[in-house]
């Protein structure tokens, strides 16, 4: 545990000195709500700059949770780093739970910026539980991402990865509606994702004042799934690691 | 030869133990064992099997049929004890960190770990300490390799082509180091195609081939089993049947006038040959090398495994 511990340490110090890491997960959000978050409108029952918070906040936390992790998973893979960590003492399910653990606590801080940005630039105001339960349900979507992250990581060669990243990642975002609401058909369809649920869950705190549990249980679901995808991914690659 | 055999006190043994890829026998019924404080060098031809058979060591691979067994106990839990060292013949490492992070962080993972300045001494690297891993040259990436193998304080050092990529200086430092651990009464299986390195080195040589172990011993009786000795000499008149009759005689070669034999006792080839009434002239004799005595073996298994009748007249590339 101690060395599993380490390790997710080790992996947090390389997130902090990557620039492109940091320029994706917290400085494009923040200055796409310091563009955009003052425009006026009422979206899902919400205030535009509410809406665009928990956008931008869930965009800068998925981009780290999965397209980096995504990519260095399969690097790494291919590098042998994996297979170097096999050979210590540390338990066999330790890079992977590093990984995950590394990148929780890396998007905390992209998460709590862009929060504090909708507060004291958008002028949001809630009460104090509102914006925890609106950072507790993007923090859970990030793990649904990092979950995602480690089976493809497993399952695909770093030379097609990168596309692949892309389109998955574009995928969730846009059909999730982070970056421009939905309506009509298109949110019907949106319905069904994880991203379109954990938005779902902030903005209807602050309409309502109530946690759907619709919402949770399909975060949930996906979140189950991914996991259960990453395990099989994670077994059926232990011998070419 | 005498070293065969599962002994209760063995650190790590090998029981009929076979990995199959399709097809391809990797390896093939490999039984071995290796006892406390042995320095075992295993020798083979590209392909032969070394990697697969260190990867099952190491528990990254499983065998197809047979056991290992390491410690007394299955690879994986010896692993994960801590008490094996291991280096791989290819593998990454996590970059983005300094030299002496990556050391600090392996050894931490350890039960007994070593203080990362005594091992970054011991491999040689405490003067790029403060170099991010993903900017060292290739030798040098090898060396930080090597000082995860041995940033725990482990009994078994398992060691898979680790000089590939050394300049002869960082080879030198690295086996003058290694011998330092070895006489501290660790164990060392190392894979290599140096073969004076196993020839200075090893205790005991393993030679494999398509996967089989061909030949187990000391590297002096290694040399012996493929005929220690070779002989040069010309004759006036070449009978080649009769020169294949001569005692001791392993391997033979002509050349027009000029014969070259590789024979297990050179006296015994030598009465025979004057006894029938030769006058060999320009005779020269003298000992095979680790290196004759390897090409030897393992194209006597390659004759043997092709199909090709065993000649003695071999063409040597
Ligand atoms: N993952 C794999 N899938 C299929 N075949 C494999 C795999 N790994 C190794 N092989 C084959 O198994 C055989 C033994 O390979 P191995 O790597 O053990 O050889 P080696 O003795 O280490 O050779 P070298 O000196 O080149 O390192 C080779 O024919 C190789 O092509
Ligand atoms: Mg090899």
């Amino acid at each position: 545990m101690r060395g599993t511990l380490s390790l997710a340490m080790a992996e947090v110090n390389r997130l902090r000195r990557n620039k492109r890491y940091l320029i994706f997960t917290v400085a494009l959000p923040v200055m796409l709500y310091l563009i955009f978050g003052k425009e006026v409108a009422t979206v899902y029952g919400v205030s535009f700059k509410v809406f665009y918070m928990v956008g931008m906040a869930s965009f800068g936390a998925f981009a780290g949770a999965f397209n980096n992790n995504l990519i260095r998973i399969s690097q790494e893979r291919k590098d042998g780093w994996i297979r170097q960590l096999r050979l210590t003492p540390l338990p066999a399910n330790a890079y992977v739970v590093a990984k995950i653990v590394g990148s929780m606590a890396t998007t905390i801080p992209s998460i709590v910026i862009v929060l504090l940005l909708g507060r004291f630039y958008g002028g949001v105001t809630l009460p104090i539980w509102k914006w925890i339960t609106i950072a507790v349900a993007i923090w859970l979507g990030t793990l649904i991402f990092a979950a995602l992250a480690v089976a493809l990581g497993y399952m695909l060669r770093p030379d097609s990865v990168q596309p692949i990243a892309m389109l998955v990642y574009f995928f969730f975002t846009i059909f999730g509606g982070l970056w421009f609401p939905l309506s009509g058909g298109l949110r019907k369809f949106g319905e069904i994702t994880p991203t379109y649920r954990v938005i779902a869950i902030s903005t209807s705190v602050v309409a309502t004042g109530k946690v759907s549990m619709v919402n949770v249980a399909v975060v949930l679901i996906w979140l189950v799934g991914f996991v259960v995808f990453a395990v099989l991914a994670v077994r059926a690659t232990a011998e070419a690691v | 030869m005498s070293h065969s055999g599962t002994g209760p006190d063995s650190v790590v043994s090998f029981e009929n133990v076979s990995k199959h890829y399709g097809s391809l026998k990797a390896v093939d019924g490999l039984s071995v064992s290796l006892r406390p404080g042995e320095t075992v060098a295993l020798l083979g031809p590209n392909g032969a099997g070394k990697s697969t058979s260190l990867d099952m060591l190491l528990a990254l691979r499983k065998p197809t049929s047979g056991r290992i067994r390491m410690f007394g106990s299955d690879p994986y839990h010896a692993v994960k004890s801590g008490r094996v060292g291991a280096m791989l013949q290819s593998g990454g490492l996590m970059p983005e960190v300094t030299v002496r992070e990556l050391v600090t962080l392996v050894a931490g993972f350890h039960p007994r770990p070593i203080p990362p300045e005594t091992t970054m001494k011991r491999a040689g690297i405490a003067d790029i300490a403060e170099q991010r891993v993903d900017r060292l040259s290739g030798g040098q990436t090898q060396r930080v390799r090597f000082a995860l193998a041995i940033s725990g304080d482990c009994e078994l050092i398992v060691l898979d082509e680790p000089t590939t990529a050394m300049d002869v200086e960082t080879r030198q430092l690295f086996w003058a180091n290694m011998k330092a651990e070895v006489a501290e009464g660790k164990t060392l299986l190392f894979a290599t195609h140096y073969l004076e390195e196993a020839d200075q080195a090893a205790d005991r040589i393993l030679v494999i081939n398509r996967g089989r172990l061909l030949a187990d011993g000391t590297p002096a009786e290694i040399k012996e089993r493929a005929g220690a000795k070779r002989m040069s000499f010309r004759l006036n008149r070449v009978d080649e049947p009769f020169l294949l009759s001569l005692p001791g005689l392993v391997n033979l070669e002509i050349r027009n006038d000029l014969v070259h034999i590789q024979t297990t006792d050179s006296d015994d080839t030598l009465y025979a040959l004057l006894g029938a009434g030769y006058r060999p002239r320009e005779l020269e004799v003298g000992s095979l090398g680790l290196e004759q005595a390897f090409i030897a073996i393992t194209a006597e298994d390659d004759r043997a495994n092709t199909g090709t009748p065993a000649s003695p007249v071999e063409e040597r590339i």
